[in-house]
């Protein structure tokens, strides 16, 4: 399998492109035409404090959408509902038909076996090898005494090793995940998501502490997941920049609210500036 | 230009009420040295004019008694299997107490604070009470001091263990949940490969003090090199007393060699 930084469609994304010709998702394994449905989302703390108001927002497999939006403004609050790590006072999350909303326990945990998500911090077990941490993406999906006794699953290593050359980090298997640099880790972190075989991909400022050239490394690897492999992909990100030059669709996020949700041709700098002046 | 008014404490040094706050901490301080120095009847002219006695004793400590060498290698070896058996069974049980007892990864309150008690009682009472509570139950002998230091290590690496796992990296642990992964297989998975090292750094570093405690634990009928000084020391053989010191010296200094090298390739 060769490296999505590798492949030759790579260079289309380049830091100075639009990659709005990119090609159609290919309908391989993993596009299975999943969408992410989250309607009418509220979460309100038990605080009083009002995080999400009514925010809908649907994803189309192939189809990357980038939140936008200051601190507070509750962009990863509605990460968290979607993944079940909060629950939402009002509204549903439907993943692959399922309205996660309303499982919780052992259901929950199946049910959310088609999501995964990537955070601003890789969160890999840094004394265990890189492949190891791949192949933890795969635990969902097996209950065996191996696994449970620290064991990565057999049969998942010779895919692991595919993902990790998907995201052209092959030749770095074997090596500890705390002995990685920054943008390795974090796309060491996308092939543990790959191992997962989601339909839906999450990113929570995937980029925040990356510097630009890796940034755009794993931008340009989310971009290729959404419109190769066909992955819904739903990234919140800081960078304006990267939103308009690799989103098919930018949702922005302004106390809680949706301001905009649009195709990212069609959301102005004006637009986007507003969102982050308006609390400042 | 916009002015605000500061009103934290000054750069150029601390404020008069916190240096005034200084100098109380110090007085009390003196003053509780003071009330030390009474309590324990500090004479040190006593160490003066008791210094013939010692250099008395020095003079007929040497030479050792090498000539008793081979009788004390057994002693050796119960004394170092004692501080075996002891951190064995201290890391064996101080473990799962550790998981009950740490915040972060306790299935339960009740369960934490039952745990916290079991630590807690463990390793307040000092092991050679532990040690003397089961030489009434189980007679004279090592298995006593084994069970003593087996006990107070349970309270010492349960608090120790408790404290690395609290402090652990949650980020892998969320990680793993969130990819459908059973609460034990995250438990693997993340958690013991996050913390073992540590884990084992502190085992090591127990098994290095209790060594050094079951030496002590001899002079309350535990067995091992402690006891050997002990009937030394009431025979008045203080040839044999220095030739136990010196073996003794030997056994920690090694021991302590071999736990920080262990402990380094741990790291």
């Amino acid at each position: 399998m060769s490296s999505i930084l590798g492949a030759p469609g790579a260079e289309a994304f380049g830091p100075h492109s639009r990659p709005h010709d990119r090609t159609a998702p290919r309908g391989g394994a993993r596009a299975r035409g999943a969408t992410l449905a989250v309607r009418n989302l509220t979460m309100r703390y038990p605080n009083g404090h009002v995080a999400l108001h009514d925010v809908t927002l649907s994803v189309a497999a192939g189809e990357m959408v980038v939140v936008l939006g200051s601190n507070g403004s509750g962009k990863s609050t509605l990460m968290k509902c979607v993944v079940g790590m909060n629950r939402p006072s009002a509204g549903s999350v439907e993943v692959a038909g399922r309205d996660l909303t309303l499982l919780s326990g052992k259901a929950l945990r199946e049910a959310r076996l088609p999501l995964a998500l990537i955070s601003q911090h890789a969160n890999l077990v840094r004394r265990r090898s890189v492949l190891a941490n791949v192949c933890c993406g795969t635990l969902g999906r097996y209950r065996t005494l191996a696994t449970t006794l620290g064991c990565v699953p057999r049969d998942e290593v010779g895919p692991a090793l595919g993902h990790l050359a998907e995201v052209g980090l092959a030749e770095l298997a074997a090596q500890r995940a705390g002995t990685l640099s920054g943008g390795q880790a974090q796309r060491v972190a996308v092939a543990r998501a790959l191992a997962q075989a989601p339909q839906v991909l999450l990113a929570d400022e995937p980029v925040a502490s990356l510097d630009p050239e890796a940034a755009d490394e794993v931008m340009r690897l989310l971009r290729r997941l959404a419109s190769h492999d066909g992955l819904a992909v739903v990234c919140v990100l800081h960078q304006p920049e990267l939103a308009t030059r690799y989103a098919d669709r930018l949702v922005g996020l302004r106390r809680g609210r949706t301001v905009f949700d649009r195709p990212a041709a069609e959301v102005s700098q004006r637009e986007i500036a507003e969102l982050y002046q308006a609390d400042a | 230009m916009m002015s605000t008014t500061y009103k934290g404490p000054m750069p150029g040094g601390p404020s008069p009420a916190r240096q005034i706050g200084t100098i109380a901490a110090v007085v009390l301080i003196a003053a509780l040295f003071v009330q030390a120095w009474i309590v324990v009847q500090a004479r040190p002219q006593d160490l003066v004019t008791g210094a013939h006695g010692m250099a008395d004793i020095i003079a007929r400590a040497l030479p050792p008694a090498f000539d008793q060498f081979k009788p004390t290698l057994l002693p050796v070896l119960e004394t170092i299997d004692l501080a075996i058996f002891g951190t064995v069974f201290g890391v064996v049980l101080a473990f799962p107490l550790a998981i009950l007892a740490a915040r972060n990864l306790t299935p339960a309150k009740p369960l934490y604070y039952a745990a916290r008690a079991v630590i807690g009682v463990a390793r307040a009472v000092p092991d050679l009470v532990w040690a003397l509570l089961f030489v009434t139950a189980v007679g004279l002998g090592p298995f006593p001091g084994a069970l003593a230091l087996a006990v107070h290590s349970v309270g010492m690496l349960g608090r120790l263990f408790a404290e690395v796992i609290e402090d652990m990296d949650m980020g892998p642990v969320e990680a793993l949940t969130l990819t459908g992964a059973s609460r034990i297989q995250v438990f693997t998975h993340a958690v013991v490969p996050g913390v073992l090292p540590s884990l084992l750094g502190i085992a090591l570093y127990r098994f290095d003090e209790n060594l050094r405690s079951s030496l002590v634990l001899g002079f309350v009928g535990a067995g091992g090199i402690g006891f050997l000084l002990l009937t030394a020391m009431n025979l008045f053989q203080y040839q044999t007393v220095a030739l136990l010191l010196i073996v003794t010296f030997v056994l920690v200094a090694c021991a302590e060699r071999i736990s920080a090298y262990l402990r380094t390739l741990v790291a």
